[in-house]
């Protein structure tokens, strides 16, 4: 057993002792607890459990590899993941929180007086989570795979285990504050990498700062060589599916239910909006490291592996290249290995590149405990999202209106295991690319939630006939466009699959508008309820007419 | 409870509102729009970097995080000013909200 093992080993352990030990600790007890953790968590914490909730394994180990490979286009993923924040904070977040329920489709529901929308919401939260907790836990496989030298599927099982154990458990009251410890470890593990390049390629310990210097240098790496530089715009598609993605992503983003119910768990309209304030800051903090990460990483690969001799390349080539994710061949049979000779997969540059660089032991166990947390915070958002779907709008709301709060518990804490351990076992084989399908969830989301949200909170015309109609529509078009994109070679403006909120997101909006003004308008207790999330908790409005409670709390 | 009258309840919404307009636009604009102008804007240079690049990987990203720190402080300030007490907002949002 090597010491590299060891290291990362213990330190994976320690993490996850830290991370069962918090939700011992912090164990549901009512169902507000296990739903929305009491709604008292405060803003700056819940910030950090916004980013460790968002921040999955795909940010964590594919963002900089993504921005690396793709140069500029990679970027619409950046800026569509932040932006998105800017939607759910000004027009979302706070007036749901003002609505005061437990869940997104509850919300719909309530709102739109129609439980058909509820049951709707309910199953595309569960759709939308569950696709993307399989990449979540399939992620988690790899890194533990990897590092026990176990096969891939007995390091998900391991995840599966441990994921279902603290989120039963401890429900939203435990997952906060285990997120909040997971954004810890994860940005912990991002920065100092970064840190440590930076220091090493060019002296300066401020990557964000530095890193300008390296753009420079690749450019003329680049121009030497003669192929297409890293910051020329829009290589790999066109400029309208740069922009329909970064809006897909935005909306989605913006769209999520497990990210929305994060601001359940505040006190006010003021806490959600500097929740989401904090969030973007520690988001930020990855995001904004991200390119500079994978600018220090093509740097290193083309002048420090690149020109080296094909018999005497590092020991950590090998390992990589038997994951099948990295390949360097001599293809021109000259000895020596040329930068076009490497191929080095979106998925494995952050990982890696600790090796590569050198950054010792500590380091690269530090980055697959990192990673650890990103997957499993995330896997744990999501679980308590389809369970609350499925334990309190689909079995509460509509079969079983008369349980126990006891009862809710247990249903609740075993379909989370339930969740988990199917998506574990559908990770296990996972049906194609990750990043795909992923994608694929942040499309869904924009042509579903977002336009049932925004309208449901802004106009107060909007009725139940239309959500539902905006809903399917939605739904439709979105799946619609993806299927045809993506095997019916159909395309306008060169926007592909990954692209295709845009027009799910029209078509729901401009379908819930129609049908709505052309049914019954909402009663008037309902456009009332409407009118006053403009309005903070003080003030309320009532048949025209509004009050201010300046009463004293005794 | 006190009647308040209609006009100052629609000046904060339209205080809000308004502010919401501005940060959306500024973040329309560092965004779409900087990507829409990209080629054009390459020819400039921030710290080394082709200024569509930077705002990309940077530039966006830190107007997001300032955006929306203003929009805390700003609205916290409109609160004031209309005397919302944040104190009285906490107790009636857990009466108010459906723990069921």
């Amino acid at each position: 057993m090597d010491v590299q093992f060891l290291v990362s080993f213990t330190l994976i352990i320690a993490t996850f002792a830290l991370y069962i030990g918090i939700a011992i600790f912090n164990r549901a007890k009512a169902t507000s607890d296990f739903y929305v953790a009491g709604r008292g968590v405060p803003p700056v914490f819940n910030g950090m459990a916004i980013g460790a909730d968002w921040m999955s394994a795909a940010s964590f180990i594919g963002m900089a590899g993504t921005v690396m490979v793709l140069g500029y286009d990679g970027l619409a993923y950046v800026m569509g993941w932040t932006g998105g924040y800017l939607l759910l904070t000004f027009l979302l977040a706070p007036q749901l929180r003002k609505y005061g329920r437990y869940t997104v489709p509850e919300f719909i529901g309530d709102r739109y007086q129609s439980n058909i929308a509820r049951l709707l919401a309910a199953v595309a939260t569960i759709i939308i989570s569950f696709t993307y907790s399989i990449g979540q836990l399939s992620g988690s496989g790899v890194v533990i795979g990897r590092l026990l030298e176990v096969h891939t599927a007995v390091g998900t099982l391991i995840g599966v285990v441990l994921i279902a154990f603290y989120s039963a458990m401890g429900g939203m009251k435990g997952i906060t504050w285990t997120q909040v410890a997971q954004y810890l470890v994860l940005i912990i593990a991002y920065l100092i990498p970064v840190i440590f390049m930076a220091l090493q390629l060019t002296g300066n310990p401020l990557p964000w700062v530095s890193y300008g210097e390296i753009i420079g240098k690749l450019q003329v790496l680049d121009q030497d060589l003669g192929i297409s530089e890293y910051v020329v715009p829009f290589t790999e598609n066109t400029k309208w599916q740069f922009l329909a993605l970064m809006f897909t992503l935005m909306a989605g983003t913006a769209g999520l239910p497990h990210v929305i119910v994060r601001f359940y768990t505040v006190s006010t309209m003021k806490a959600a909006r500097w929740s989401g304030a904090w969030a973007l800051l520690f988001i930020g903090l990855l995001y904004l490291s991200a390119p500079a990460y994978a600018a220090f990483s093509r740097f290193i690969l083309m002048t420090q592996v690149a020109g080296s001799a094909i018999d005497s390349l590092p020991a950590w080539t090998t390992s990589w290249v038997d994951t099948g994710r990295l390949s360097v061949a001599d293809q021109n049979g000259d000895g020596i290995l040329q930068w076009s000779e490497i191929v080095i997969s979106n998925d494995i540059v952050v990982m890696a590149t600790p090796e590569i660089a050198n950054l010792g032991i500590f380091v690269i166990g530090l980055m697959a405990a990192g990673a650890m947390a990103a997957a499993l915070s995330t896997a744990g958002g999501l679980m308590i999202a389809i369970s609350a779907a499925l334990s309190h709008d689909i079995y509460y709301r509509s079969i079983n209106p008369n349980a126990s709060e006891k009862q809710r518990l247990l249903v609740g804490r075993w379909s989370i295991v339930l969740a988990t351990v199917i998506a574990g076992l559908v990770a296990l084989n996972p049906p194609g690319a990750i990043t795909q399908i992923v994608a694929w969830a942040f499309a869904l989301a924009s042509g579903t939630f977002f336009p049932a949200l925004l309208l449901g909170v802004w106009w107060r015309r909007s009725n139940g006939p239309g959500v539902i109609a905006g809903l399917i529509v939605g739904l439709s078009v979105t799946l619609g466009y993806i299927f045809l994109a993506k095997y019916g070679g159909f395309t306008i403006l060169g926007i592909i699959d990954t692209g295709a909120g845009v027009f799910g997101a029209a078509a729901a909006i401009i379908t819930n508008i129609v049908v709505s003004l052309n049914t019954a308008a909402p009663t008037q207790q309902v456009q009332d309820e409407v009118v006053d999330l403009r309005y903070p908790e003080q003030m309320s409005y009532r048949d025209g007419e509004v009050w201010l409670d300046d009463s004293q709390d005794s | 409870m006190k009647k308040i009258d209609k006009s100052t309840a629609d000046a904060y919404f339209r205080a809000r509102t308004t502010m919401i307009f501005i940060y959306l636009a500024i973040g329309f604009l560092v965004s779409y729009v900087v990507v829409f102008f990209a080629e054009p804007l390459s020819n400039i240079t921030v710290n080394n970097i082709p200024l569509h690049y930077y705002m990309g990987s940077q530039g966006a990203v830190l107007t997001f995080i300032i955006l929306l720190f203003v929009n805390a402080v700003v609205s916290d300030r409109i609160d004031k000013k209309f005397g919302i007490d944040d104190k009285k907002n906490e107790s009636i949002s857990r009466g108010n909200s459906v723990e069921h």
